[in-house]
């Protein structure tokens, strides 16, 4: 069953269009993230889906009903704010039954739910303390609670760990993702950081400014990337991307001899991942090797064939000096092509896997690249 | 090591010496001077300044004149400070809202802050005069009875009142605006979305996070209610018989049209150590309930 959906949604800000005919669904007991830039409408959708904000045009569907103009109380959602939006003069009980009390729910049903969330957040020890002595994280699990204690089915979260340093963020992460499955909530999550997106998500909505770019689970928005941008947003590093002129005998990385397929260059650009390139001995494509990264379970090179410059990432410590020659090697299932002016993906549409490495010939593979 | 830690001693008391004097000499010396005097007789040219104990302070128990300003002023207190803290709250929330022409409208009532008292009360008087003045010509206009608003010892304490109120007011919703602006957006939003009204939502979050600034505002209206009598010199000088009278008026009247220096001095003492009271009652009591960010 679908828990939310979006018709055609567009919200102006004067004359900026902060969300631009968006449609999507939510489906039951899904994660779902939203994910993009900033300023590119995040908050802004979230917040016509709470119900804070009221679209310009297109509806909202709330478990089935059209819920576009409705108060946030009735569409029976909890929200997760990014500064977590606790009451400063309340301790944490009392932060956690606020909405049960708004909506007097019974003593015993009352304390029954807080026992539970607070051992499920694990705040049982804190609860007569204030929001200022508690550390971001707790505060955050406060915010949590709140959300969670009101059982409502939807849960509406705006970047709510970005307040967190690197590590908890990573554990908060995994806890937040188990959680919800435990609950089976219907989650709507934004945030700016693609690795929270990607491992946390079942499902990612990629925007730029106000529009969607791209929808699909994340090995969808990883294996295939509908466009140039949803290829550089996703990753770490992004991927490769090197524009291509016309060769001789194909397509050439501009600035180089080293034709890598068939068919026209100009205007085309060529995607790969840094993890889909290797170093080799013999054959391959060469190239110059400009500085390394060492990241502890891997290295991350910078390299140059031609004038594009390329990220290559290898297992382990990788050791040599900038202005090395290296050969570098790709198989062709991991390329990728785009359209330069449209910034589409060529080969297809999106989804089709197996079909874009199709009119891929690599002349690495055939040495035929070796000289310049 | 020693010599620059003393000279660092002899900064510190330089940089102090010229507000330490302005201190001393314009508040801790008249302070302690009118207590001093509050034990001495007046002086007259036959009689010397004499000590004379608690006398004057057992005279001022006999005074009439004091026990009836004592009372003025304790009504003063009742009408003006709930009213004023009351209507600055209301205006504030208000303002704060998204109103068109908003600007204008904290302008409006921050207005009488800016004026002089005595141009306040000199508006007042068109509209307390008797028979032309503007509340008397509307009562006349709907066939009421008209009256000596002034001049009427059941009513010129209200009126003062209420002029008071009007003044203090827009002075004490800044500070509450200013409160209510700093509160973060989002907790009124997570109230919403768990379907508190607004109602709700003021009464368990916005009035307690409120709560230091209306202590403030508490402590300077009630400072206020014994401060404020410039307009009693415009409108009533007192009268009728005393009866809008307030404690630093008659103190006022005792030291400059009776000359009785010390018996300004007793009363002057009894109104200092009434307000110290008051402000460390207000803060020791109240502090314990306020939430402080
Ligand atoms: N209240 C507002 N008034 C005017 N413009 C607004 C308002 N709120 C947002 N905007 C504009 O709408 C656009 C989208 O804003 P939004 O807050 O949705 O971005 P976001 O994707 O959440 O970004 P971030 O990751 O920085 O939070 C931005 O250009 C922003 O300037
Ligand atoms: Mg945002």
């Amino acid at each position: 069953m679908t828990a939310i959906e979006v018709e055609g949604v567009t919200k102006l800000w004067g004359t900026t269009r902060a969300v631009d005919d968006v449609s999507f669904r939510v489906p039951e007991g899904s994660f779902v993230v939203l994910l993009g830039p900033s300023g590119c409408g995040k908050s802004t959708t979230l917040r016509i889906l709470a119900g804070l904000e009221e679209p310009t045009a297109g509806r909202v569907l709330i478990g089935g009903r059209d819920m576009t103009r409705a108060a946030p109380a009735e569409r029976r959602i909890s929200m997760v704010f990014q500064s977590y939006a606790l009451f400063p003069h309340l301790d944490v009980r009392e932060n956690i039954l606020f909405g049960l009390r708004v909506r007097r729910v019974a003593r015993e049903e009352r304390e029954r739910r807080l026992a539970r969330v607070a051992e499920l957040v694990g705040l049982a020890e804190l609860l007569d303390r204030k929001p200022a002595q508690l550390s971001g994280g707790q505060r955050q699990r406060v915010a949590l609670a709140r959300a969670i204690v009101s059982e409502h089915p939807i849960c509406l979260m705006d970047e709510p760990l970005s307040n967190l340093d690197a590590k908890l963020r990573q554990e908060m992460r995994l806890e937040l993702r188990a959680l919800q499955r435990r609950l089976a909530m219907t989650v709507v999550y934004v945030t700016h950081d693609q690795a929270e997106a990607m491992s946390m998500a079942d499902r990612i909505i990629l925007m730029r400014a106000g529009r969607i770019e791209q929808e699909g689970d994340p090995d969808a928005l990883y294996g295939q990337p509908a466009t140039l941008f949803a290829a550089s947003f996703i990753g770490t590093p992004p991927m490769n991307l090197l524009a291509l002129e016309d060769g001789p005998e194909g397509a050439v990385v501009a600035g180089s001899g080293v034709t890598v397929l068939e068919g026209p260059g100009r205007g085309r650009i060529l995607g790969i991942r840094p993890e889909h390139v290797r170093i080799t001995e013999e054959g391959g494509v060469p190239a110059e090797l400009l500085a390394t990264d060492y990241l502890g379970a891997d290295t991350v090179i910078s390299a140059r064939i031609g004038d594009q410059r390329l990220g290559i990432r290898v297992p382990g410590r990788f050791r040599a000096t900038p202005g090395t020659a290296i050969r570098l090697a790709w198989s062709p299932e991991h390329l990728h092509l785009f359209d330069a002016r449209s910034g589409r993906r060529e080969s297809g549409p999106a989804g089709l896997r197996g079909t874009d490495p199709a009119p891929v010939r690599i002349a690495a593979t055939a040495s035929k690249g070796g000289g310049s | 090591m020693r010599a620059s830690r003393h000279l660092h001693h002899v900064y510190g008391w330089l940089l102090l010496t010229p507000a330490a004097i302005l201190l001393l000499s314009f508040t801790h010396y008249p302070t302690v001077a009118t207590i001093w005097q509050s034990f001495f007789s007046t002086g007259t040219a036959l009689r010397p300044s004499s000590f004379v104990g608690l006398d004057n302070y057992r005279f001022m128990l006999e005074d009439e004149i004091f026990w009836k300003v004592v009372g003025n002023n304790l009504l003063f207190a009742a009408g003006t400070i709930p009213a004023s803290i009351a209507l600055a709250l209301l205006m504030a929330v208000w303002v704060n809202g998204r109103l068109p022409g908003r600007a204008l409208v904290r302008m409006a009532y921050f207005t009488p802050t800016v004026l002089p008292m005595i141009a306040v009360a000199n508006i007042w008087l068109f509209f307390y005069t008797p028979e032309i003045g503007l509340l008397d010509q509307i009562l006349r206009a709907f066939d009421l009875p008209t009256r000596n608003w002034l001049g009427d010892p059941d009513t010129v304490l209200w009126c003062i009142v209420v002029l008071a109120v009007w003044k203090e007011a827009g002075f004490f919703m800044i500070f509450y605006l200013a409160a209510l602006q700093a509160l973060p957006p989002e907790l009124e939003e997570a109230a919403r979305l768990e379907g508190a009204s607004r109602a709700y939502y003021f009464r368990r979050v916005v009035f307690p996070l409120l709560m230091p600034t209306t202590l403030f505002v508490l402590v300077n209206a009630v400072i206020n209610s014994f401060k404020l009598v410039d307009q009693l010199f415009i409108l009533t000088k007192g009268g009728p018989d005393n009866a809008s009278s307030l404690l630093l008026y008659y103190i006022y009247e005792v030291a400059f049209s009776f000359f009785d220096d010390s018996y300004a001095a007793t009363l002057t003492v009894v109104l200092l150590a009434a307000l110290a009271l008051i402000s460390l009652g207000q803060f020791l009591f109240l502090d314990r309930r306020i939430h402080y960010r």
